[in-house]
């Protein structure tokens, strides 16, 4: 049975508003699931939810989440609907930390967006890529977990602080850190934004890579043009909802009007066909 | 602004009234002599009607002296605060707006000032020049403007490249126009207010400290809210008020200047 | 990295002067006749003329100035302590003064410090009282504590709960409580901890919004050695920002609680108009505030790699 990741029926909450109503996330070992929509629709929201992280109180009101890695099952979500239910969420949430540790960093790394800034500023490469070693039972060494994550002299760039880093050497140290533990799964939170073109491409093929060795990718993306070049699978999203889910190469055969009208505006800015 | 500061205004529009007055009309006009004013008999009286506050240790009326005690600050206080808006705006407005060595030499200015404890430089100046309130109030005026350059400085510094100046210029304001109306008075009158008050409420902590240790500031017979604290300590006066009325003015004047300046400040952006 | 360092003591060295330079102005711009107001100012007027240079203009006295302080020589008391010299008088003093200035510095930052992990960010009221304390002027909050713990004294004696307290009746008597309040009321009074509190919580309110803190957690890494590491920098911009502020604040806790240090020596100084002793002092909290920012930078540099880049 190959690893896999299921989240359903999740439902958060700012306040009264609904930010993310009822949508479900399906992710196996080895595939690229391309997780699209416009700003504000609920994708990183989704996908922080994974890792049981907090967002705008209250946050996750609902969710369930299984995680099968290796014939083990994590359900991590377990009790959040009778907390909820009973009016007490916080009696979730003050073990959530503790019923999220072996997901987060260890079974699902993380990619943020601004990848110099997910860097501590003050600390070397090196001294984060320990840290994050250290947290689990890995017998690596850092320069070999740099080397995994594409980086041609990982000796160079241990010494080096993140301000000193280009964008795309911090997008690998932040691969780096996300699979230094071993990591199943990877949340790719928009990876190619503010690159030029050429990082942009070995960014694509760097994920591309790590899917081929058998890591789940969850691709988070606004720009529709990256999808069919990387991405297996398609989950589109809007206003919080799911609206459709389908594979990449029928991506331009969608009948939903919010795909279609995603669709055409990339086309346009793209200038022409996608 | 919320109620509570414009209760605070209330206050310091008070207290600075009382003091304008107190200190703009002759002696001779007002219902009550401060030095002929010793009744030791009547030492440590409780409030009554004629003794709104009661007496000190002396007889002396409280109330009267706590109102007196206003024109002591509030005439030093607005000095300072005018001769720091001034010279700070001016030096932060200028250097800020020209660049150059201009704003280097004010930010050296500015920052040698600003080693010197402002206590120190008041208690220096006072021991030189003689002791006199105004005095204080020049120096501490003095003494803070380079604060009030720098703020300045860094806002017109940060704002003069932003797009409604070059918008500004563009369509062909003058300089001065760009600099007087739409950088400072729209942009800065809230911080230089902030400043001012600031300055206002340390001065009364300036004048009040340096008359309640004595020697300086306002000496006896004159009262301050500070040698009124002075006065009562170690008395085991049966009159209360005596303590802690002039404890609770000065209190509660700077913590309303600070209230004021609080409700001025900027939301800041989120 | 010796660049850098050296870069910050001439910035030290240069604002040193140039405080020492405004302090030259204070005595020059004087109207009246400084040695007017000498007690015996007459009979040796044509002494401290030549001595303080009153005859020569600013730049050369200013320049003599510097030059004998470089040597260390400050002068010689007049009226405070006649023949003594101002080095030898308020070195020691300074001495007895940065036993109460720093206590009180690292108790501001630690009380700064612990009310911006209680309150976060959030209204409190643990917030507005610290806020409604600060902001009485130190004098005040030392005037009351004193008042206040002498009745509660007599109070007790007269009924015959406890004998005479050692440290009855403040502030006459030196006492390890008086010393203990003089730190207090000095790190809080005149708004210093509500400051100090107010910046320390602006920094860890954005500290805890910073993208790394939030991928540390997502990491799964524990966030207080991060969070703790970075807040450095900042805390110690804050620290010798006030640095100033805690100096004055010293001067007058230690001639309102009658201790004995460069604080209480200057108000006798001016009292007695001993204008090298004075100005001495003046120049030694100058240097004080300018080592602080000094030591402060010195900080900031060697945690901040960014910063060691840009100095160099």
């Amino acid at each position: 049975m190959p690893d896999r990741l299921s989240l359903e029926g999740l439902r958060i909450l700012a306040g009264a508003k609904e930010l993310v109503r009822d949508v479900d996330l399906q992710l196996e070992a080895g595939e690229i699931l391309a997780l699209v929509g416009a700003s504000g629709s609920g994708k990183t929201l989704s996908a922080r939810a994974i890792l049981g992280l907090p967002g705008p109180r209250p946050g996750v009101v609902a969710a369930q989440l299984e995680l099968c890695v290796g014939g083990q099952v994590l359900r991590p979500y377990q009790g959040l609907t009778e907390a909820v239910a009973a009016g007490r969420p916080g009696r979730f949430w003050r073990r959530a930390a503790q019923a999220f540790r072996p997901i987060r960093g260890h079974l699902v790394g993380t990619m943020a967006q601004d990848a110099r800034g997910a860097l501590d500023p003050l600390w070397t490469v090196e001294r984060q890529v320990v840290e994050a070693l250290s947290l689990g039972d890995s017998s690596d060494t850092p320069a070999a977990v740099l080397g995994r994550a594409g980086f041609r002299q990982p000796q160079r760039v241990l010494g080096l602080y993140p301000h000193q880093l280009s964008g795309g050497m911090a997008q690998r140290a932040c691969i780096a850190l996300a699979l230094a533990r071993g990591s199943r799964f990877l949340i790719a939170d928009e990876p190619t934004t503010g690159l030029d073109p050429t990082v942009q491409e070995a960014i694509l093929v760097e994920l591309q890579r790590l899917a081929g060795e058998g890591i789940g990718v969850l691709l988070i993306t606004h720009d529709l043009r990256i999808v069919p070049r990387v991405a297996d699978r398609v989950q589109i999203m809007d206003r919080g909802r799911t609206v459709e889910t389908l594979p990449a190469t029928l991506l331009s055969s969608s009948s939903s009007p919010e795909v279609r009208s995603l669709i055409d505006a990339t086309a346009r800015v793209a200038g022409g066909a996608l | 602004m919320k109620a509570t500061a414009w209760l605070g205004v209330g206050l310091l529009l008070l207290v600075g009234l009382a003091g304008v007055l107190t200190g703009l009309l002759p002696e001779a006009w007002l219902p009550y002599d401060v030095v002929a004013d010793v009744s030791p008999d009547q030492a440590g009286l409780a409030p009554t009607a004629g003794h709104w506050l009661g007496t000190d240790h002396l007889g002396r009326d409280v109330a009267w002296r706590l109102l007196l005690a206003t024109r002591a600050f509030v005439g030093p206080g607005l000095l300072a605060c005018l001769l720091a808006s001034v010279i700070g705006v001016g030096a932060g407005a200028i250097s800020g707006y020209l660049g150059g060595p201009a704003s280097a030499l004010v930010r050296y200015l500015s920052t040698v000032t600003a080693s010197i404890p402002r206590f120190v430089l008041v208690l220096l100046a006072i021991a030189i020049n003689g002791n006199s309130t105004w005095l204080i109030g020049a120096v501490a005026g003095l003494a803070y403007s380079p604060a009030v350059a720098e703020a300045v400085f860094g806002r017109i510094d940060s704002l003069k490249r932003a797009d409604f100046v070059l918008a500004a210029q563009a369509h062909g304001l003058s300089p001065a126009r760009i600099l007087l109306y739409h950088l400072l008075w729209v942009n800065c009158r809230r911080m230089v207010g902030r400043h001012a008050l600031n300055l206002f409420g340390y001065l009364l902590l300036l004048e009040t400290t340096l008359s309640y240790i004595g020697g300086f500031g306002v000496m006896e017979p004159q009262p301050s809210w500070g040698n009124m604290l002075a006065f009562e300590f170690g008395y085991r006066t049966a009159n209360i008020w005596g303590v802690w009325a002039p404890a609770v003015a000065i209190w509660l004047t700077i913590f309303c200047c600070g209230l004021v300046s609080e409700a001025l400040a900027e939301r800041r952006r989120a | 990295m010796l660049f850098p360092i050296l870069r910050l003591l001439a910035v030290f060295l240069l604002t040193l002067a140039g405080a020492v330079l405004v302090i030259q102005l204070l005595l020059w711009a004087s109207p009246g006749d400084p040695v007017d107001l000498v007690p015996n100012g007459d009979e040796i007027r044509a002494q401290l003329e030549q001595e303080w240079g009153l005859d020569r203009p600013l730049p050369q006295r200013y320049a003599q100035f510097l030059g004998r302080a470089v040597r260390g020589d400050l002068g010689t008391s007049l009226t405070y302590r006649p023949g003594a010299t101002v080095t030898e008088l308020i070195l020691p003093a300074a001495g007895r003064s940065l036993r109460l200035l720093i206590p009180s510095l690292l108790l501001a930052m630690g009380l700064g410090i612990g009310l911006g992990f209680a309150t976060a960010g959030r209204t409190s009221f643990v917030r507005r009282l610290a806020q409604v304390v600060s902001v009485a002027p130190v004098f005040l909050l030392a005037f009351l504590a004193v008042h206040l713990l002498n009745e509660l004294a007599f109070y007790g004696m007269e009924a015959g709960w406890f004998g005479r307290p050692d440290w009855f009746a403040l502030p006459d008597t030196d006492s390890a409580l008086k010393t203990a309040l003089a730190i207090a009321v000095l790190a809080v009074g005149s708004g210093a901890l509500a400051e100090v509190h107010a910046a320390v919580e602006d920094e860890m309110v954005m500290l805890r919004n910073a993208p790394f803190v939030d991928a540390a957690v997502a990491r799964g890494a524990p966030v207080w050695k991060h969070v703790l590491w970075n807040l450095l920098p900042p805390l110690a911009t804050i620290a010798y920002g006030r640095a100033a502020f805690f100096v004055g604040g010293l001067v007058i806790v230690e001639k309102v609680l009658h201790l004995n240090g460069a604080g209480s020596m200057l108000w006798q100084a001016c009292r007695l108009r001993d204008y090298p002793v004075a100005l001495g002092i003046t120049v030694l909290a100058a240097a004080a505030v300018c080592g602080a920012r000094l030591l402060g930078d010195l900080v900031r540099i060697a945690v901040d790699p960014r910063l060691r880049e840009a100095a160099q």
